[in-house]
């Protein structure tokens, strides 16, 4: 067999046992699926109130209630890796897993797209569901894809950011606090409850200086009437954005491995 | 000396070394104190742009907003920092844990929920305590009848979570659902009461009493009212007789890890 597919093989199965795992332990799932259906059944009270203000914010509110399906179901398909590598390291299980004949970085990434496998497309139809529920309305399908295919480019580079964070664990140790800055960054810039359009015009600046757009808005936005980005200007900038985390989380874990204090294990 | 008295004074030095403890680690405590601060805040930008477009939403205005997330975060704060065993509740049950809590004088309920303190909880109240400064609807004469509120709110949520969390004496592992069914408490009480209707409002004063962790303080610190405070802390002392009974119900059934270890 060619190398470089035989190479590839063992990632894949990686991603596979991280699916069967995901497919097994549905309680988060169960959880995080309740959690759509209170999200949006209060967003769409929300949104109705503001509607009955007589104040129109720019947008439907069916299609702001879709908006959030999509923005949320980017978020909650990302699994949390930088949890994984900091517990591997605090046990110390990381020696064990840089022996191996693959990159811990690779095998690591590998795991969080088969979670992601295994629960994106239930989250995606539970959003929908839900969406469809509160509104009684449905985007143009056309919608529907462009935010199915390019909210899974951004979870994917959702993923491989985390596991960026992780690897910060390598200095800190405790990366938490590390998290809780980049989630805020991303609640508010990548505009997960309100399209980014509606900030004052300093924030949209900002925003579009960073890649939290990219990943939540940007795909998010095509259920919006009128206001998808254009496709071909979000796939250059999610591919600007994938081959700047691939670089920075190779040169991370070059760094970290010189950095490397093995404890416990 | 009366058991009441004893176990007062048994919760009032778990609370302080907790507090040493957490103070031990100043770097870390100022950290998370720091950080849950800008979190809350973070949370709270949705509204301040929200209500830049849309000044009045069925009667709510950005103040009384203010007061909400204010009175929420502190009501929050105040419960898991002086009772931050309570989100460990389910894991203590469902792993045996509380072993060595059973052989101890002190009631195993105070002795469980009193450990654990989580200094994020300072954040949550420092946070509140300016969103409340910012809506200037609190005045010094309020205080003590809005301080009674946040108390009774806070202990209203942290009964919820005993309940919650003591399902597991039953059911077994059911933490994840547990943390979640008491996550929602926060997430209902931090929207305008207005915007929940029919069954949904009975459950937000039954199942998932947000309304006495958020609506109902808030309205009380809006509108001085002794009726309702009266209501509140009656709500609250309800709660709190239910998930003691729920617990003391549950630990008949409780079976032992059988395991060496330290705990605390």
């Amino acid at each position: 067999m060619n190398r470089r597919l035989m190479a590839l093989s063992k990632y894949v199965a990686f991603a596979r046992l991280s699916a069967t795992h995901g497919r097994y332990d549905r309680s988060e799932l169960y959880g995080r699926m309740a959690f759509f259906v209170v999200i949006l059944g209060v967003f769409s009270s929300l949104w109705r109130a503001t509607r009955e203000a007589g104040l129109a914010i720019a947008a439907d509110p069916k299609s702001l209630v879709w908006y959030l399906a999509s923005t949320e179901w980017i978020l909650l398909s990302a699994p949390l890796m930088h949890v994984d590598i900091q517990e591997t390291l605090r046990r110390g299980d990381v020696a064990y897993e840089l022996g191996r004949p693959v990159s811990y970085v690779g095998a690591t990434f590998a795991r969080g797209l088969g979670f992601v496998a295994s629960r994106s497309p239930l989250l995606a139809a539970t959003a929908f569901l839900c969406a469809f529920a509160f509104t009684g309305w449905v985007p143009p399908w056309r919608a529907l894809a462009a935010v199915v295919l390019f909210g899974s480019i951004a979870i994917a580079l959702l993923t491989a950011l985390h596991l960026a964070i992780g690897l910060v664990a390598f200095w800190i140790g405790e990366v938490t606090p590390v998290f809780w800055v980049w989630q805020k960054l991303l609640f508010v810039f990548g505009g997960l409850m309100l399209p980014i359009r509606l900030y004052p015009p300093v924030m949209q600046r900002l925003a579009a200086l960073t890649p939290f757009p990219d990943i939540l808005a940007g795909p998010a936005s095509f259920v919006l009437d009128g206001e998808a980005v254009a496709a071909r200007v979000l796939v250059v900038r999610l591919a600007m954005w994938c081959v700047a985390t691939t670089a920075l989380v190779q040169w991370m874990y070059a760094r970290a491995r010189r950095a490397l204090t093995v404890n416990g294990g | 000396m009366h058991p009441r008295r004893n176990s007062i004074r048994f919760a009032a030095a778990l609370l302080a070394t907790n507090l040493k403890a957490s103070l031990m680690l100043r770097g870390a405590f100022a950290m998370q104190v720091i950080f849950m601060a800008l979190n809350n805040f973070t949370f709270f930008v949705f509204w301040w742009v929200l209500m830049r477009r849309v000044p009045e939403i069925r009667g709510w205005r950005l103040t009384d907003i203010e007061l909400l997330f204010g009175i929420v975060a502190v009501a929050v704060g105040l419960a898991i920092t002086v009772a931050g065993g309570v989100r460990y509740l389910g894991q203590f049950i469902e792993q045996g844990e509380l072993d060595t809590l059973l052989v101890q004088p002190p009631p195993v309920l105070l002795h469980a929920v009193g450990m654990r303190s989580q200094s994020s909880g300072f954040g949550d109240m420092v946070s509140g305590l300016i969103l409340i400064a910012l809506s200037g609807q609190v005045s010094w004469i309020d205080t003590p009848r809005v301080v009674v509120a946040i108390v009774a709110a806070a202990l209203v949520f942290a009964a919820s979570g005993i309940l919650f969390f003591s399902v597991a004496f039953w059911l077994g592992k059911s933490d994840t659902v547990a943390r979640q069914m008491w996550e929602l408490v926060i997430t209902f009480s931090l929207y305008p009461e207005p915007l929940f209707g029919g069954v949904l409002r009975l459950v937000l004063f039954t199942l998932i009493p947000a309304a006495w962790v958020g609506y109902m303080p808030a309205h009380i610190a809006r509108h001085a009212s002794a009726d309702q405070l009266l209501l509140l802390t009656s709500a609250a002392a309800g709660y709190l007789v239910l998930a003691a009974v729920m617990f003391q119900r549950g630990l008949r059934r409780y079976a032992s890890g059988s395991r060496f270890g330290v705990f605390g």
